[in-house]
């Protein structure tokens, strides 16, 4: 059984990075890369050389090619050679300056050798001439953004870029994160939490204060030692980890009666949203602050009223399933019991209307039958957790998935009446009630069980359609807003995510059967494996 | 001894005798049995089904030839700021009494929505069949190979598992955004690895019949492969080929709609369903015709197909034959 699991770990492991690669493959190759700038106000603002410049830097940034500038080329040669007075020294200045004119550039000895040894290492040379007024009043002077730039540039190929992307998944912090020379002290220990009254793993020297501690947050225990980092987000959310944008509480700041660390001990309290737990080193630390903390931690988020996007969309998800299960397996046993009676009727109608209606016009249809008739708020307000607001989403994904629960245990229990066993119980003089409730549909609910890990999980990938129509700040939509806005970094992320959770909840599902059912031998070794 | 002798002898007798029949005796009567006969005598037999039929008749018939008749330009109107998101009563007062054309207001363009559901359902009804149609090809020859050489098998369940999980909505969307949204190539989108799941799916229900006795015994006999499947194991499969069509035809129809809500369908100069959904979407609550319209044309047609096809499976099914 170890053995056979580990090998599909390991094949699932294997199949998630050729995925990964083909969608890199499909998003850096096959789509346009100018099409980042579309919605790019800085480009816009930009023109001429700074422009172009602007394109490669954020190609970088997007991961479609390395390049080094020749100043920062510079800049370690000379730094190499006179240290960090460098910035003054004549030679360096004078080879700065060597691409503003053309004559320079080609005489310039550095530029020579930084030509050489970029061009060794298979990089492309770019050099935007700086561009002056020819005629009139501004004769001689530099052209608005035409200023002169020299870099190298390299195309990354999809295995240089699994690599980058592999090589950053997961970040451990140590004591030696920070690099500020004023941190004297570098542990990592355990101390007295006074937020939460118990205990937490302290450490300085890391990039966050708290490295394990409990709060009254969902899931109650956090950690900051191991940080998973799915990709970047580039234009939607700017700069910020994908891992992190999803998981960070969203809605209004939730002001607390609490205390700054120096006024632990004091009888002093502040109202302040802010969330101590979160503290992460400043080395540029303000002077008001040091009143307030002991140490260079002050950096930190709010607590907020609102969930994040993750939560929302499992909190929804999971209640639309566990009512789905609650509501659609005893209705699919109901309608295989009265088959072709009107119950069955009826089921089978709402089945079809469920099956065969476009998703989105059954959802809008709730919507409006949610606000006109039940009058309960329409659009999503995250603000505040209203309650009444995740009614709405709630009830249209359960309706859905009623549907779907329903066909199948219904499917399930008719293919299970006609069988020897049912004969055989009925023979025996069981009564009807016995013979469904504890033949037919335990074993109807064998195909049942496997899917159950699977809607579990998929809830954490939100609902798309149900998401959008109601504003639900979740987690559904991040996809397709990515490839709306052409942001590679959620795209590439999303893929991860989506595809590791679908592989394990495959895993998970074929483990509940072979628990749920002994007849089921997952690895061929044990047993009569045919 | 004929008849005539046996009655004389026994005038009184209900039952007599009758002589041996070489000839007779050597012929084997079996009742006359036309699979699709059958078939079609079971479907008819439902009442809903020809009520249904009748039903898509007239779609099909409205949708493709009522268009040539009345022509649909969404951009009309477009300078008429006032002829825009008028209700079926104000837009027939507008352009001057009744008309078929403003049955149904009018649109966030001053266009024509009882026109436009028109062309849009061509549109949709077009893209169902022809992606239907691929895929369905693709997907059963692909299936049939897939289930019946094991080694085809082997390979094929690494690519399965792998292109199975790439999102499919960002392998459309990126293909669309490369190819262009034209109706050509969001077909080639929609197919590309649309057969995929299919000929998984027919995969599994081969293997099942390959393992028959009835199917081993005929290898036995040394069939060829190509008459192994077209003979003995896509016959078996017609009711379940069908069951597929069921769900496929209006399945296509569902994600025009659905990747159009989305922002990733086809282009606006196509009238689609998915697109006058789109358009009248952020709006439902204050100009609900051009939002329902389109949206219970487009129910209409999947629940007809769907409905038809189901019950076109049963009544393909041998066994609800007797």
């Amino acid at each position: 059984m170890g053995k056979y699991l580990a090998k599909r770990i390991l094949f699932s492991i294997f199949s998630l990075l050729v995925v990964v690669l083909v969608v890199m493959m499909l998003v850096y190759s096959l789509i346009d890369r100018n099409v980042i700038f579309q919605t790019d106000d800085l480009w816009n603002k930009k023109s001429g050389n700074d422009q172009t410049y602007y394109e490669y830097s954020q190609w970088q940034k997007y991961g479609y090619l390395t390049m080094t500038g020749y100043s920062s080329f510079l800049k370690t040669k000379y730094q190499a050679l006179l240290g960090d007075d460098y910035v003054n020294d004549a030679n360096y200045n004078a080879d700065l300056a060597a691409i503003k004119s053309k004559s320079n550039y080609e005489k310039n000895e550095s530029i020579k050798e930084f030509i050489a040894e970029y061009e060794g290492k298979g990089y492309e040379i770019k050099y935007l001439e700086r561009e002056t007024y020819k005629s009139g009043r501004m004769q001689g002077k530099e052209k608005p953004g035409y200023g002169a730039y020299l870099f190298a540039v390299r195309e990354n190929n999809p295995f240089q870029r699994l690599w980058l992307y592999i090589k950053g998944l997961f970040t451990v912090e140590t004591v030696n994160d920070v690099k500020d020379t004023n941190l004297t002290e570098r542990y990592i220990r355990f101390e007295k939490d006074p937020y939460s009254g118990g205990f937490a793993i302290v450490g300085s020297g890391t990039t966050h204060k708290y490295l394990l501690y409990f709060d009254g947050r969902f899931p109650f225990i956090h950690q900051n030692f191991i940080h998973l980092n799915l990709g970047t987000s580039y234009t939607k959310y700017r700069g910020s980890e994908i891992t992190q944008v999803i998981t960070t509480p969203q809605g209004a700041l939730d002001v607390r009666t609490q205390q700054y660390p120096n006024m632990i001990g004091t009888d002093e309290y502040v109202e302040t949203a802010i969330d101590f737990h979160s503290l992460t080193y400043n080395s540029a630390t303000r002077e008001e602050d040091r009143a307030l903390y002991p140490d260079n931690y002050t950096t930190s988020v709010y607590h907020t009223k609102g969930l994040s996007m993750l939560e929302n969309s499992f909190v929804i998800g999971l209640a639309a399933v566990i009512i789905a299960y609650l509501i659609g397996l005893p209705l699919g046993i109901l309608m295989a019991r009265r088959k072709d009676k009107l119950a069955d009727k009826i089921g089978n109608l709402y089945i079809i209307f469920i099956m065969a209606v476009p998703s989105l016009a059954y959802i809008f249809m709730f919507a409006a039958i949610g606000t006109r008739v039940f009058n309960l708020p329409y659009k999503f307000a995250n603000a505040e957790i209203i309650f009444l607001a995740y009614i709405l989403p709630t009830v249209s994904l359960a309706l859905r998935d009623i549907g779907g629960l329903m066909k199948w245990m219904r499917r399930y229990m008719i293919d299970q009446m006609n069988s020897d066993y049912v004969k055989f119980a009925r023979a025996e003089g069981l009564s009807e009630g016995e013979i469904y409730r504890t033949h037919i549909s335990r074993n109807a609910l064998i195909f049942i069980v496997h899917g159950i890990p699977g809607s579990i999980i998929g809830c954490l990938t939100g609902a798309i359609i149900t998401e959008r129509v109601y504003a639900v700040p979740g987690v559904g939509n991040l996809l397709t807003n990515a490839i709306n806005g052409h942001d590679n970094g959620i795209i590439v992320a999303c893929t991860v995510f989506y595809t590791s959770l679908s592989i394990l909840s495959i895993i998970l599902g074929d483990l509940l059967l072979a628990k749920y059912d002994p007849r089921i031998s997952l690895s061929d070794s044990k047993g009569g494996g045919r | 001894m004929n008849i005539q002798e046996l009655q004389n002898k026994k005038q009184d007798d209900l039952f007599y005798f009758i002589g041996n029949d070489a000839v007779e005796s050597e012929k084997i009567i079996a009742p006359r049995y036309s699979y699709w006969k059958s078939v079609f005598r079971v479907f008819f037999h439902k009442k809903i089904n020809i009520v249904l039929l009748v039903l898509l008749g007239l779609i099909l018939f409205s949708s493709f030839v009522m268009p040539l008749i009345w022509q649909y330009d969404p951009y009309e109107n477009v300078r008429d700021a006032a002829a825009k998101n008028l209700s079926p009563a104000k837009a027939m007062e507008y352009f001057g009494g009744f008309s078929f054309k403003y049955l149904l207001g009018t649109g966030q363009f001053g266009n024509s929505i009882f026109y436009g559901i028109f062309a849009s359902a061509r549109t949709s009804l077009l893209l169902s069949i022809i992606c239907a149609a691929i895929n369905m090809t693709v997907g059963i020859l692909m299936g049939a190979v897939w289930g019946y050489s094991k080694k085809v098998d082997a390979v094929m369940l690494v690519i399965y598992n792998i292109i199975a999980n790439v999102p499919y909505i960002l392998l459309i969307s990126v293909l669309v955004y490369v190819i262009g949204s034209g109706f050509g190539s969001f077909i080639f989108a929609l197919t590309i690895t649309g057969w995929l799941s299919i000929a998984f799916f027919f995969r599994t229900q081969v293997m099942v019949i390959r393992d028959r006795e009835y199917s081993l015994a005929s290898r036995c006999l040394g069939t060829p492969i190509p008459r192994m499947v077209s003979r003995n194991i896509l016959p078996f499969l017609t009711s379940v080929i069908v069951t597929l069509l069921a769900t496929e035809l209006p399945s296509y129809i569902s994600m025009e709609v659905f990747l159009s809500f989305i922002g990733i369908g086809l282009s606006a100069d196509i009238p689609s369903l998915g697109q006058m959904i789109n358009s009248a979407q952020s709006a439902f609550l204050t100009f609900p015709w051009a939002f329902w319209a389109p949206v219970a044309v487009a129910s209409a047609i999947t629940v007809i197909l769907y409905v038809l096809g189901q019950n076109l499976a049963d009544a393909s099914d041998p066994r609800t034959h007797m």
